[in-house]
Protein backbone atom coordinates (compact mmCIF):
# COMPACT_ATOMS: atom_id res chain seq x y z
CA UNK A 1 0.00 0.00 0.00
CA UNK A 2 3.16 2.54 1.01
CA UNK A 3 4.95 2.86 -1.99
CA UNK A 4 8.22 4.62 -1.35
CA UNK A 5 10.47 3.65 -4.22
CA UNK A 6 9.10 6.06 -6.30
CA UNK A 7 11.67 8.91 -7.03
CA UNK A 8 9.96 11.43 -5.74
CA UNK A 9 8.42 12.04 -2.27
CA UNK A 10 6.27 8.77 -1.01
CA UNK A 11 2.73 8.95 -0.90
CA UNK A 12 2.46 8.75 2.69
CA UNK A 13 3.84 12.73 3.48
CA UNK A 14 0.88 14.31 1.67
CA UNK A 15 -1.38 11.83 3.25
CA UNK A 16 -0.20 12.77 6.58
CA UNK A 17 -0.74 16.05 6.01
CA UNK A 18 -4.44 15.76 4.33
CA UNK A 19 -5.23 13.74 7.45
CA UNK A 20 -3.99 16.07 10.11
CA UNK A 21 -5.65 19.07 8.39
CA UNK A 22 -9.05 17.13 8.10
CA UNK A 23 -8.31 16.38 12.02
CA UNK A 24 -7.93 19.96 12.82
CA UNK A 25 -10.56 20.89 11.16
CA UNK A 26 -12.94 18.24 12.41
CA UNK A 27 -14.04 18.75 16.02
CA UNK A 28 -13.79 15.34 18.01
CA UNK A 29 -17.42 13.93 19.00
CA UNK A 30 -18.16 14.24 22.45
CA UNK A 31 -20.46 11.69 23.83
CA UNK A 32 -21.24 13.68 27.58
CA UNK A 33 -24.60 13.39 29.03
CA UNK A 34 -27.69 14.99 27.26
CA UNK A 35 -28.90 18.31 28.95
CA UNK A 36 -24.89 18.91 30.61
CA UNK A 37 -25.07 22.28 30.24
CA UNK A 38 -22.15 23.95 29.54
CA UNK A 39 -21.24 27.98 30.58
CA UNK A 40 -18.72 30.02 28.86
CA UNK A 41 -20.27 33.68 29.21
CA UNK A 42 -16.70 34.24 31.20
CA UNK A 43 -14.73 31.27 32.10
CA UNK A 44 -12.27 31.57 28.93
CA UNK A 45 -11.72 34.92 29.23
CA UNK A 46 -10.89 34.87 32.87
CA UNK A 47 -8.75 31.94 32.20
CA UNK A 48 -11.18 29.28 33.91
CA UNK A 49 -12.09 26.07 32.32
CA UNK A 50 -16.03 26.92 31.38
CA UNK A 51 -18.61 25.50 34.08
CA UNK A 52 -20.23 22.42 33.49
CA UNK A 53 -23.97 21.88 34.77
CA UNK A 54 -24.81 18.16 35.27
CA UNK A 55 -28.62 18.38 34.89
CA UNK A 56 -29.06 14.90 35.52
CA UNK A 57 -27.22 15.24 38.65
CA UNK A 58 -29.76 17.83 39.74
CA UNK A 59 -32.76 16.56 38.55
CA UNK A 60 -31.96 13.78 40.97
CA UNK A 61 -32.43 15.78 43.84
CA UNK A 62 -34.63 18.69 43.02
CA UNK A 63 -37.82 19.42 40.68
CA UNK A 64 -36.97 21.58 38.04
CA UNK A 65 -39.58 24.27 39.74
CA UNK A 66 -37.06 25.42 42.42
CA UNK A 67 -34.03 26.58 40.14
CA UNK A 68 -36.26 27.47 37.24
CA UNK A 69 -38.79 29.18 39.25
CA UNK A 70 -37.65 29.99 42.59
CA UNK A 71 -34.39 30.63 42.09
CA UNK A 72 -35.14 32.51 38.43
CA UNK A 73 -32.79 30.20 36.32
CA UNK A 74 -34.18 31.41 32.64
CA UNK A 75 -34.75 28.12 30.04
CA UNK A 76 -31.68 29.45 27.71
CA UNK A 77 -28.03 28.09 28.33
CA UNK A 78 -25.30 31.06 28.37
CA UNK A 79 -28.93 33.11 29.07
CA UNK A 80 -28.55 33.91 33.13
CA UNK A 81 -25.84 36.16 33.94
CA UNK A 82 -24.66 34.07 36.34
CA UNK A 83 -21.11 35.61 37.76
CA UNK A 84 -18.93 34.39 40.54
CA UNK A 85 -19.78 37.80 42.79
CA UNK A 86 -23.67 37.13 42.51
CA UNK A 87 -22.65 33.06 43.44
CA UNK A 88 -21.09 34.00 46.57
CA UNK A 89 -23.93 36.67 47.20
CA UNK A 90 -26.34 33.60 47.46
CA UNK A 91 -27.93 34.17 44.32
CA UNK A 92 -28.10 31.17 41.14
CA UNK A 93 -25.54 28.61 41.95
CA UNK A 94 -25.34 30.22 45.58
CA UNK A 95 -28.68 30.08 46.60
CA UNK A 96 -27.19 25.90 47.63
CA UNK A 97 -23.48 26.27 46.76
CA UNK A 98 -22.52 27.88 50.28
CA UNK A 99 -21.90 24.99 52.12
CA UNK A 100 -25.17 24.37 53.72
CA UNK A 101 -27.24 22.32 51.62
CA UNK A 102 -24.58 21.63 48.78
CA UNK A 103 -20.81 22.13 49.31
CA UNK A 104 -19.32 25.71 48.67
CA UNK A 105 -17.39 27.79 45.62
CA UNK A 106 -14.26 27.39 47.09
CA UNK A 107 -14.62 24.17 45.28
CA UNK A 108 -13.39 25.72 42.32
CA UNK A 109 -12.35 22.80 39.73
CA UNK A 110 -15.90 20.73 40.14
CA UNK A 111 -17.75 23.31 38.03
CA UNK A 112 -15.00 25.18 36.24
CA UNK A 113 -14.10 21.64 34.87
CA UNK A 114 -14.90 22.08 31.06
CA UNK A 115 -12.16 21.37 28.53
CA UNK A 116 -11.14 24.99 27.60
CA UNK A 117 -12.99 26.56 24.99
CA UNK A 118 -15.71 24.50 24.85
CA UNK A 119 -18.78 26.88 24.14
CA UNK A 120 -21.97 27.62 25.86
CA UNK A 121 -24.35 24.81 25.04
CA UNK A 122 -26.89 22.46 25.95
CA UNK A 123 -25.07 19.10 25.17
CA UNK A 124 -26.87 16.84 23.08
CA UNK A 125 -29.62 19.17 22.32
CA UNK A 126 -31.95 19.25 19.18
CA UNK A 127 -30.52 22.32 18.24
CA UNK A 128 -26.97 21.35 18.48
CA UNK A 129 -27.48 18.07 17.10
CA UNK A 130 -29.42 19.05 14.32
CA UNK A 131 -28.87 22.88 13.04
CA UNK A 132 -25.76 25.06 14.95
CA UNK A 133 -22.73 21.95 15.25
CA UNK A 134 -20.62 23.04 18.20
CA UNK A 135 -18.03 25.13 17.10
CA UNK A 136 -15.22 26.53 19.63
CA UNK A 137 -15.74 30.15 20.73
CA UNK A 138 -19.19 30.63 19.19
CA UNK A 139 -20.79 33.69 20.60
CA UNK A 140 -24.13 32.91 22.00
CA UNK B 1 0.61 9.45 -10.66
CA UNK B 2 -2.85 7.84 -10.68
CA UNK B 3 -1.21 5.46 -8.04
CA UNK B 4 -0.02 7.91 -5.65
CA UNK B 5 -2.89 9.72 -5.69
CA UNK B 6 -4.28 6.73 -4.24
CA UNK B 7 -1.85 6.23 -1.74
CA UNK B 8 -2.28 9.57 -0.08
CA UNK B 9 -5.80 8.58 -0.17
CA UNK B 10 -5.11 5.38 1.77
CA UNK B 11 -2.85 6.51 4.12
CA UNK B 12 -5.23 10.10 5.34
CA UNK B 13 -8.36 8.09 5.12
CA UNK B 14 -6.78 4.90 7.56
CA UNK B 15 -4.74 7.87 9.69
CA UNK B 16 -8.31 9.14 10.07
CA UNK B 17 -9.89 6.54 10.87
CA UNK B 18 -7.90 5.40 13.61
CA UNK B 19 -8.26 9.18 14.76
CA UNK B 20 -11.48 9.08 15.05
CA UNK B 21 -12.25 6.03 17.33
CA UNK B 22 -14.44 6.85 20.27
CA UNK B 23 -13.62 6.67 23.40
CA UNK B 24 -15.09 3.78 24.29
CA UNK B 25 -13.20 2.01 20.99
CA UNK B 26 -10.19 3.56 22.83
CA UNK B 27 -11.21 2.19 26.25
CA UNK B 28 -11.74 -1.69 24.92
CA UNK B 29 -8.81 -1.59 23.43
CA UNK B 30 -6.67 -0.21 26.56
CA UNK B 31 -7.99 -3.48 28.33
CA UNK B 32 -7.15 -5.44 25.70
CA UNK B 33 -3.75 -4.40 25.45
CA UNK B 34 -3.55 -4.19 29.34
CA UNK B 35 -5.50 -7.03 30.90
CA UNK B 36 -6.44 -9.36 28.16
CA UNK B 37 -2.87 -9.14 26.51
CA UNK B 38 -1.22 -11.09 28.88
CA UNK B 39 -2.82 -14.36 28.32
CA UNK B 40 -4.36 -13.58 24.78
CA UNK B 41 -1.38 -12.68 22.65
CA UNK B 42 1.05 -15.51 23.71
CA UNK B 43 -2.54 -18.22 23.47
CA UNK B 44 -1.32 -18.81 27.63
CA UNK B 45 -3.11 -21.92 28.44
CA UNK B 46 -5.34 -22.13 25.09
CA UNK B 47 -6.49 -18.80 24.78
CA UNK B 48 -7.70 -17.78 21.66
CA UNK B 49 -5.09 -15.18 20.74
CA UNK B 50 -5.64 -12.02 19.44
CA UNK B 51 -6.89 -11.80 15.98
CA UNK B 52 -5.96 -15.19 14.98
CA UNK B 53 -8.87 -16.52 12.77
CA UNK B 54 -8.74 -20.58 13.35
CA UNK B 55 -8.54 -19.86 17.45
CA UNK B 56 -11.78 -17.12 17.29
CA UNK B 57 -13.75 -19.40 14.75
CA UNK B 58 -15.19 -22.20 17.05
CA UNK B 59 -15.88 -19.62 19.81
CA UNK B 60 -17.62 -17.39 17.62
CA UNK B 61 -20.08 -19.77 16.45
CA UNK B 62 -21.21 -19.13 20.32
CA UNK B 63 -22.22 -15.52 20.13
CA UNK B 64 -20.83 -12.47 21.24
CA UNK B 65 -23.19 -13.01 23.92
CA UNK B 66 -21.48 -16.02 25.36
CA UNK B 67 -18.47 -14.51 24.97
CA UNK B 68 -19.33 -11.74 27.03
CA UNK B 69 -20.80 -13.93 29.44
CA UNK B 70 -17.77 -16.33 29.76
CA UNK B 71 -15.52 -13.24 30.02
CA UNK B 72 -17.41 -11.78 33.14
CA UNK B 73 -17.93 -14.64 34.76
CA UNK B 74 -14.99 -16.72 34.28
CA UNK B 75 -14.97 -20.22 31.91
CA UNK B 76 -12.70 -22.81 31.93
CA UNK B 77 -9.04 -21.43 32.02
CA UNK B 78 -10.54 -17.82 31.90
CA UNK B 79 -11.02 -16.10 35.08
CA UNK B 80 -14.05 -13.92 35.70
CA UNK B 81 -13.40 -10.79 34.02
CA UNK B 82 -10.01 -11.65 32.87
CA UNK B 83 -9.00 -11.73 36.52
CA UNK B 84 -9.10 -7.92 36.95
CA UNK B 85 -12.02 -7.57 39.34
CA UNK B 86 -12.09 -4.14 39.25
CA UNK B 87 -13.49 -4.14 35.61
CA UNK B 88 -17.65 -3.45 35.04
CA UNK B 89 -19.14 -5.65 32.83
CA UNK B 90 -19.55 -2.89 30.49
CA UNK B 91 -15.73 -2.88 30.21
CA UNK B 92 -15.71 -6.57 29.63
CA UNK B 93 -18.35 -5.89 26.91
CA UNK B 94 -15.74 -2.97 25.14
CA UNK B 95 -12.93 -5.00 25.59
CA UNK B 96 -14.90 -8.38 23.57
CA UNK B 97 -15.81 -6.07 21.23
CA UNK B 98 -12.53 -4.72 20.75
CA UNK B 99 -10.92 -8.80 20.41
CA UNK B 100 -14.36 -9.58 17.64
CA UNK B 101 -12.95 -6.37 15.85
CA UNK B 102 -9.19 -7.72 15.68
CA UNK B 103 -10.56 -11.03 14.70
CA UNK B 104 -12.89 -9.17 11.75
CA UNK B 105 -9.65 -7.43 10.73
CA UNK B 106 -7.73 -10.55 10.30
CA UNK B 107 -10.35 -11.91 8.10
CA UNK B 108 -10.44 -9.38 5.80
CA UNK B 109 -6.43 -8.73 5.62
CA UNK B 110 -5.33 -12.39 5.32
CA UNK B 111 -8.19 -12.41 2.11
CA UNK B 112 -6.49 -9.61 0.48
CA UNK B 113 -3.16 -9.45 2.02
CA UNK B 114 0.46 -10.85 1.49
CA UNK B 115 2.12 -12.13 4.11
CA UNK B 116 4.36 -9.71 5.61
CA UNK B 117 7.15 -11.30 8.07
CA UNK B 118 6.44 -10.79 11.90
CA UNK B 119 8.19 -7.43 12.85
CA UNK B 120 10.33 -7.43 15.75
CA UNK B 121 8.57 -6.03 18.83
CA UNK B 122 10.41 -4.66 21.80
CA UNK B 123 9.43 -7.87 24.21
CA UNK B 124 11.13 -9.91 21.68
CA UNK B 125 14.47 -8.10 22.09
CA UNK B 126 13.90 -8.46 25.79
CA UNK B 127 13.82 -12.16 25.64
CA UNK B 128 16.33 -13.28 22.88
CA UNK B 129 15.64 -16.80 21.28
CA UNK B 130 11.79 -16.45 22.09
CA UNK B 131 9.66 -16.34 18.53
CA UNK B 132 8.41 -12.68 18.13
CA UNK B 133 4.11 -12.78 18.21
CA UNK B 134 2.44 -12.48 15.15
CA UNK B 135 0.01 -9.67 16.68
CA UNK B 136 3.06 -7.42 17.32
CA UNK B 137 1.11 -4.63 16.85
CA UNK B 138 -0.69 -5.16 19.78
CA UNK B 139 2.34 -6.39 21.82
CA UNK B 140 4.79 -3.99 20.71
CA UNK B 141 4.97 -0.44 21.00
CA UNK B 142 3.04 -0.03 24.40
CA UNK B 143 4.86 1.09 27.54
CA UNK B 144 7.63 -0.47 29.10
CA UNK B 145 5.07 -2.13 31.33
CA UNK B 146 3.37 -3.87 28.66
CA UNK B 147 6.26 -5.04 27.11
CA UNK B 148 7.52 -6.64 30.30
CA UNK B 149 4.01 -8.06 30.77
CA UNK B 150 3.66 -10.10 27.37
CA UNK B 151 7.77 -11.52 28.36
CA UNK B 152 6.44 -12.51 31.00
CA UNK B 153 3.62 -14.63 29.47
CA UNK B 154 5.33 -15.41 26.39
CA UNK B 155 7.65 -17.98 27.78
CA UNK B 156 5.49 -20.76 28.27
CA UNK B 157 4.03 -20.54 24.83
CA UNK B 158 7.06 -22.26 22.98
CA UNK B 159 5.27 -22.62 19.76
CA UNK B 160 6.86 -21.48 16.70
CA UNK B 161 5.57 -18.58 15.50
CA UNK B 162 2.33 -18.87 14.05
CA UNK B 163 1.33 -17.48 10.78
CA UNK B 164 1.07 -13.57 10.45
CA UNK B 165 -2.22 -12.30 10.71
CA UNK B 166 -1.62 -8.61 9.61
CA UNK B 167 -3.84 -6.67 11.67
CA UNK B 168 -4.94 -3.46 10.60
CA UNK B 169 -6.66 -0.58 12.37
CA UNK B 170 -10.02 -0.10 10.74
CA UNK B 171 -12.29 2.08 10.93
CA UNK B 172 -14.62 2.03 13.87
CA UNK B 173 -16.54 4.48 11.75
CA UNK B 174 -16.81 1.80 9.08
CA UNK B 175 -18.35 -0.46 11.10
CA UNK B 176 -21.07 1.92 12.03
CA UNK B 177 -22.04 3.18 8.85
CA UNK B 178 -24.56 0.26 8.38
CA UNK B 179 -25.89 0.20 11.85
CA UNK B 180 -29.66 1.31 12.22
CA UNK B 181 -29.66 4.89 13.14
CA UNK B 182 -26.32 6.65 12.74
CA UNK B 183 -28.23 9.76 14.92
CA UNK B 184 -28.68 7.14 18.14
CA UNK B 185 -25.91 6.79 19.89
CA UNK B 186 -24.11 3.18 20.60
CA UNK B 187 -24.22 1.17 23.45
CA UNK B 188 -20.69 1.73 24.05
CA UNK B 189 -21.28 5.67 24.05
CA UNK B 190 -23.55 6.22 26.65
CA UNK B 191 -23.58 7.23 30.06
CA UNK B 192 -19.79 7.72 29.76
CA UNK B 193 -17.61 9.15 32.85
CA UNK B 194 -16.90 12.80 33.33
CA UNK B 195 -13.06 11.66 32.27
CA UNK B 196 -14.18 10.39 29.01
CA UNK B 197 -17.24 12.31 27.69
CA UNK B 198 -15.42 14.94 26.03
CA UNK B 199 -16.59 17.91 27.49
CA UNK B 200 -15.23 17.53 30.18
CA UNK B 201 -11.59 18.15 31.06
CA UNK B 202 -9.64 14.85 32.26
CA UNK B 203 -6.60 16.71 33.15
CA UNK B 204 -8.68 18.87 35.67
CA UNK B 205 -8.41 17.33 39.23
CA UNK B 206 -11.96 18.04 39.84
CA UNK B 207 -13.61 16.25 37.01
CA UNK B 208 -12.17 12.80 39.10
CA UNK B 209 -14.12 13.65 42.36
CA UNK B 210 -17.55 14.00 39.90
CA UNK B 211 -20.03 11.24 40.04
CA UNK B 212 -20.57 9.01 37.33
CA UNK B 213 -23.78 9.14 35.43
CA UNK B 214 -23.73 5.20 35.12
CA UNK B 215 -23.51 4.75 38.94
CA UNK B 216 -26.32 7.18 39.28
CA UNK B 217 -28.78 5.92 36.79
CA UNK B 218 -28.57 1.70 38.19
CA UNK B 219 -31.34 2.00 40.13
CA UNK B 220 -33.71 4.08 37.97
CA UNK B 221 -36.20 3.12 35.32
CA UNK B 222 -34.64 3.15 31.74
CA UNK B 223 -35.58 5.03 28.65
CA UNK B 224 -34.24 4.65 25.25
CA UNK B 225 -33.43 8.04 24.36
CA UNK B 226 -31.59 11.54 26.30
CA UNK B 227 -29.80 10.03 29.58
CA UNK B 228 -31.20 6.32 28.62
CA UNK B 229 -33.73 7.28 32.01
CA UNK B 230 -37.30 7.28 32.52
CA UNK B 231 -37.12 9.78 34.61
CA UNK B 232 -41.24 10.48 35.00
CA UNK B 233 -41.78 6.69 35.75
CA UNK B 234 -38.56 7.00 38.41
CA UNK B 235 -40.08 9.95 39.89
CA UNK B 236 -43.28 7.91 40.14
CA UNK B 237 -41.71 4.77 41.58
CA UNK B 238 -40.22 6.74 44.15
CA UNK B 239 -37.05 5.85 42.66
CA UNK B 240 -35.60 9.56 43.11
CA UNK B 241 -36.87 12.08 45.69
CA UNK B 242 -36.22 15.59 44.12
CA UNK B 243 -37.39 18.09 46.68
CA UNK B 244 -39.68 20.67 45.33
CA UNK B 245 -38.87 23.49 47.84
CA UNK B 246 -35.04 23.99 47.87
CA UNK B 247 -35.26 24.21 52.23
CA UNK B 248 -37.84 21.77 52.91
CA UNK B 249 -38.03 18.32 51.74
CA UNK B 250 -41.25 17.91 52.68
CA UNK B 251 -43.22 20.26 50.67
CA UNK B 252 -45.12 18.29 47.86
CA UNK B 253 -46.45 19.61 44.55
CA UNK B 254 -49.85 20.58 43.52
CA UNK B 255 -50.51 18.24 40.74
CA UNK B 256 -52.55 19.39 37.93
CA UNK B 257 -54.31 16.48 36.84
CA UNK B 258 -55.84 17.27 33.42
CA UNK B 259 -55.26 16.37 29.81
CA UNK B 260 -55.37 18.56 26.51
CA UNK B 261 -56.03 17.23 23.61
CA UNK B 262 -54.51 18.84 20.41
CA UNK B 263 -55.38 17.95 17.48
CA UNK B 264 -52.67 17.90 14.71
CA UNK B 265 -52.51 17.72 10.62
CA UNK B 266 -51.31 15.38 8.73
CA UNK B 267 -51.85 11.71 9.26
CA UNK B 268 -49.34 11.79 13.30
CA UNK B 269 -51.66 10.94 15.97
CA UNK B 270 -52.86 13.67 18.00
CA UNK B 271 -50.82 14.77 21.03
CA UNK B 272 -52.19 14.31 24.61
CA UNK B 273 -50.74 16.55 26.81
CA UNK B 274 -50.71 15.71 30.39
CA UNK B 275 -50.73 18.31 32.63
CA UNK B 276 -49.89 15.79 35.54
CA UNK B 277 -46.67 14.81 34.64
CA UNK B 278 -45.36 17.96 33.97
CA UNK B 279 -46.90 19.83 37.65
CA UNK B 280 -44.69 16.87 39.19
CA UNK B 281 -41.67 18.75 37.93
CA UNK B 282 -42.97 22.39 37.33
CA UNK B 283 -44.64 25.49 38.54
CA UNK B 284 -47.62 26.84 36.25
CA UNK B 285 -45.41 29.67 36.00
CA UNK B 286 -42.85 28.30 34.51
CA UNK B 287 -45.00 27.61 31.62
CA UNK B 288 -48.02 30.42 31.47
CA UNK B 289 -48.12 32.42 30.13
CA UNK B 290 -44.39 33.01 28.86
CA UNK B 291 -44.60 30.28 26.41
CA UNK B 292 -48.05 28.83 26.45
CA UNK B 293 -51.22 31.31 26.53
CA UNK B 294 -53.04 29.33 29.10
CA UNK B 295 -56.17 29.47 26.68
CA UNK B 296 -57.60 26.81 24.15
CA UNK B 297 -56.53 27.36 20.86
CA UNK B 298 -54.38 29.98 21.22
CA UNK B 299 -51.07 28.95 20.89
CA UNK B 300 -49.90 27.73 17.36
CA UNK B 301 -47.44 24.76 17.86
CA UNK B 302 -45.38 23.21 15.20
CA UNK B 303 -42.89 20.97 15.23
CA UNK B 304 -40.55 23.24 13.81
CA UNK B 305 -40.52 25.47 16.22
CA UNK B 306 -40.05 23.10 18.81
CA UNK B 307 -36.85 21.58 16.48
CA UNK B 308 -35.72 25.32 16.91
CA UNK B 309 -36.06 25.22 20.80
CA UNK B 310 -39.08 27.07 21.09
CA UNK B 311 -42.77 25.76 23.25
CA UNK B 312 -42.62 22.12 23.98
CA UNK B 313 -38.69 22.07 22.53
CA UNK B 314 -37.74 24.60 25.58
CA UNK B 315 -37.25 21.61 27.68
CA UNK B 316 -38.15 18.31 25.13
CA UNK B 317 -34.94 18.28 23.40
CA UNK B 318 -32.62 19.94 25.83
CA UNK B 319 -33.40 18.01 29.46
CA UNK B 320 -36.93 16.20 29.19
CA UNK B 321 -37.11 13.25 26.75
CA UNK B 322 -36.34 14.14 23.19
CA UNK B 323 -38.24 14.88 20.08
CA UNK B 324 -37.03 11.64 18.52
CA UNK B 325 -39.60 9.83 21.09
CA UNK B 326 -42.52 10.68 18.56
CA UNK B 327 -45.03 8.43 19.94
CA UNK B 328 -44.84 9.97 24.16
CA UNK B 329 -46.53 12.56 22.63
CA UNK B 330 -48.48 11.66 19.38
CA UNK B 331 -49.97 9.33 21.48
CA UNK B 332 -53.48 9.28 20.47
CA UNK B 333 -54.81 7.43 17.18
CA UNK B 334 -57.02 9.30 14.63
CA UNK B 335 -59.96 7.60 13.99
CA UNK B 336 -60.36 5.47 10.86
CA UNK B 337 -61.64 7.20 7.73
CA UNK B 338 -64.75 5.23 5.65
Amino acid sequence: MINSRKGRCPGWIPGLAVMLVILLLGPAPATAEYGDVVINNYSDQAGMRPAIFPHWFHRIRFRCKVCHADLGFQFKAGGNDITMLKIIDGEFCGACHNGDIAWSVENCNLCHSGKPNTSTQVHQSTLQKLLAPAKPKAKE
Amino acid sequence: MTEYMRNVLWVALLGLAGFQASAAEEKGKQIVDTVCAACHVAGVLNAPKLGDIQDWMPRLQQGEEALIKHADEGFNAMPPKGGNASLSTEDIKLAVHHMMGLVGESIVSSKSATPTPPGKPAAAEKAPGKPAPASDKVAAGKSPVDSARSVVVEKPAARPAPKPAVIAKASPESRRVNSFNRLLRPAEQRNLPPAKDGIHDAENDGTEVLQHPKEAFSSLDKANSGNRVDWVKSLGGDKITPRYDLLDPDKRPMVLDLNIVREVKGSMPDVVYPHKQHTEWLDCSNCHPAIFIPKKGANNISMASILMGEQCGVCHGKVAFPVAECRKCHSKNKPMKK
